[in-house]
């Protein structure tokens, strides 16, 4: 490519990211070009190779996108005090992106949300949900030698010594690991979860420079809590890393469910299992995808359906926990009709107080009570009463309430199928993104990720099931 | 009266077995060569027949674990391997048998391995130098992954590697899982390099 043809397509490109960033931007240019100077610096930065996978840039198209929102979002909020200081946070934030560029287990992250970003409204519900089904966290894939070394560190012995028989290839990926099939002397298939050596350390490094970059930047009011998903990012990411947390929370989940409700969590095998290994019982089935390849009957669909709602509320009712990563790669669907549940990286327990919020606000919420509902949402934006919330904004999150609970306020089946109801929900949600609404408690970031996958998965399943019916059961 | 061959080795066997237990009971930093020859039971003087410097002694040392290394490496490999996880082999192998000595690998590495000593070398890091080049040529040729002159792909090597082992002599993360990572990066870094394939494109 000559550099000329090259220069022109970086600036389409810009001009691409521009039009995708939202409309009040395109007319203010005082903004719009130090922002497309701000993007351009950025995502100029080559990646050195190709399969260095921490490593990379915001080169690519959505990435940029997902970047130019963010930046956005930000710029529009400084305090506009003096020049100075204006360049200053430029300078910072600049240094900040620069860091995001090389977080790479953020990649798939980003990629998709700027996917999302940049192609609603003309994306189908379909590819949102096969949007959906691809975010995870990541990290580089290990090769054998890699992975004896993780065991001698971690259980002392290689593979070969503590199982009968173990595959050097991944048959699936885990958030920021592999998992390799394996089988025990004593005759036992399992799956054995790796994690990539050092990830729990670069995440805690990475949020805390991210943290240090952004705190001088002075921004209004309403922006400051943005921190506080900055550390509620950390957790979930250092959840996802613990996995002796994670054993611990199988363990408890596994308790939860007989054989009468055909859910199976797996057992955890303690001795094969430290902080970066965990090997649990294999489930032998199909994942999702593979699963509705079979075209299986609608029947079969509304069972699986139910089962990933049980499975769902029960852990909510009985721990006060959120299972907040039900992404699809998590649920192996079993010949017999049972349903296994494979990885519990990623949930919140809530406190006493949190619990009681919420059992307020359901309330408030089936009964149409629409001044508690308001009171409800406003205490979750740390405001005493709605009527500091703009009036838009209070219109916008009894949208995205109504939207949450629409499956729980019908009696008879709901279909999660219904294309109509599903794209709704994501414009919903994307939205937000888009008018940067983030001056929130960040338990809500928790729900969001729960109840928007737990939709997907329905979605794709076509299941239409009792969900009300189930909720009253479960939660009684 | 004349020392016999066999003597000698006997003798230098038990000097480096001494060394190797005040270097890791003491120290390297506190163990003096006056300490290491009266433990032994010779001369000071005597000792300097056989080591010039407690650098050279402890290279000598070192020597041997790389070595017991490299025949690990032969074991363990299964001949499947791809031309990275070779290479990591290698390395991962070395490195876990060098664990015990890593506190005071460092200085040892500065005065015997590094890049500029060829000059005024000592002759235990030399060979150890030239014994682990060896086998990354046979795996450089068994993988026929190199497309540049041999000359460049070994100082290139032999750059990342010191580089490795300066860092991992300091890394204090648990089970220096920070190194793992590294050399992970390295060899691909290495291995797209000297296969010419550096596409940048994502």
């Amino acid at each position: 490519m000559s550099p000329e043809s090259k220069k022109s397509k970086e600036s389409l490109e810009l001009q691409e990211i521009i039009d995708a960033i939202p409309q009040e931007i395109n007319e203010e240019s005082p903004i719009k070009d130090p922002l497309g100077d701000l993007i351009a610096k950025v995502s100029r930065r080559q990646v050195p190779v190709r399969t260095l996978n921490r490593i990379w840039t915001l080169g690519s198209m959505q990435a940029k996108i997902a970047v130019g929102y963010l930046a956005y979002a930000i710029r529009r909020n400084f305090v506009n005090d003096t020049e100075q200081q204006r360049l200053l946070n430029e300078m910072y934030i600049k240094t900040a992106f620069e860091l995001l560029g090389t977080m790479g287990y953020l990649r798939g992250g980003i990629l998709k949300i700027g996917q999302m970003l940049g192609s609603v409204p003309q994306i189908l519900p379909e590819q949102i949900a096969d949007t959906l089904d691809s975010l995870h966290f990541e990290a580089p894939p290990m090769h054998y030698s890699l992975i004896r070394e993780v065991f001698l560190d971690e259980l002392g012995k290689e593979p070969g010594e503590i199982f009968a028989s173990f595959e050097k290839k991944a048959f699936a990926a885990a958030s920021l690991g592999q998992v390799h099939r394996a089988l025990l002397k004593t005759g036992e298939q399992v799956a054995v979860k790796i994690q990539y050596p050092n990830m729990a350390a670069t995440i805690r490094n990475d949020l805390r420079s991210m943290r240090t970059l952004l705190a001088p930047i002075k921004l209004k009011k309403q922006w400051r809590n943005c921190l506080d998903h900055l550390e509620d990012a950390e957790e979930m990411l250092l959840s996802e890393v613990d996995y002796r947390r994670e054993a611990r929370f199988l363990k408890k989940v596994r308790k939860l469910f007989n054989s009468n409700d055909q859910i199976v969590v797996p057992k955890v095998w303690e001795n094969f299992s430290t902080d970066r290994v965990l090997t649990m019982d294999y489930i032998p089935g199909l994942h999702l995808r593979d699963y509705l390849e079979t075209n299986p009957s609608q029947e079969s669909r509304n069972h699986f359906g139910e089962l990933i709602t049980i499975a769902f509320f029960r852990i909510l009712a009985k721990h006060q926990t959120i299972y907040s990563d039900p992404n699809p790669g998590n649920f192996i669907f079993m010949d017999d009709g049972r349903l296994g549940i494979v990885d519990f990286g990623s949930f919140r327990k809530l406190s006493d107080e949190e619990w009681q919020y919420q059992t307020t606000s359901d309330k408030a919420v089936l009964s149409k009570d629409l001044e508690t509902m308001d009171r409800a949402m406003a205490e979750s934006c740390f405001l005493k009463n709605a009527a500091e919330l703009a009036p838009e904004r209070i219109e916008f999150m009894r949208d995205l309430t109504f939207w949450n609970y629409e499956p729980a306020m019908e009696d008879r089946p709901f279909n999660f199928g219904d294309e109509d109801f599903y794209q709704r929900g994501i414009d919903i949600y994307t939205e937000s993104l888009k008018k940067s609404y983030i001056h929130y408690k960040s338990l809500l970031n928790w729900w969001a990720r729960s109840i928007v996958y737990h939709r997907t998965i329905l979605y794709r399943l076509r299941s239409c099931i009792k969900y009300r019916h189930i909720c009253d059961r479960e939660l009684m | 009266m004349r020392i016999s061959q066999k003597a000698k080795e006997e003798t230098k066997e038990r000097i480096l077995q001494t060394a190797e237990d005040l270097f890791l009971d003491v120290g390297f930093e506190q163990t003096t060569t006056r300490q290491i020859a009266s433990a032994t039971g010779i001369a000071a003087g005597t000792l300097f027949n056989y080591f010039k410097t407690k650098e050279t002694l402890a290279m000598s040392l070192l020597a041997d674990v790389m070595n017991n290394g490299r025949e690990d490496y032969s074991k363990r490999r299964s001949g499947e391997e791809d031309f990275e996880e070779d290479l990591f082999l290698l390395i991962s192998s070395e490195l876990r048998r060098l664990r015990p000595y890593r506190k005071f690998f460092g200085p040892v590495l500065e005065s015997s391995m590094s890049l500029f000593s060829k000059s005024n070398s000592c002759p235990a890091g030399e060979s150890a130098r030239e014994e682990h080049l060896e086998i990354v040529r046979q795996i450089i040729s068994t993988h026929s992954l190199s497309r540049i002159p041999s000359f460049i792909s070994e100082t290139l090597y032999w750059s990342l590697y010191i580089g490795i082992l300066a860092f991992w002599a300091g890394d204090e993360s648990r089970n220096q899982e920070e190194t793992l990572e590294l050399i992970d990066y390295s060899i691909k870094l290495f291995a797209q390099t000297i296969s010419g394939n550096t596409s940048s494109s994502e």
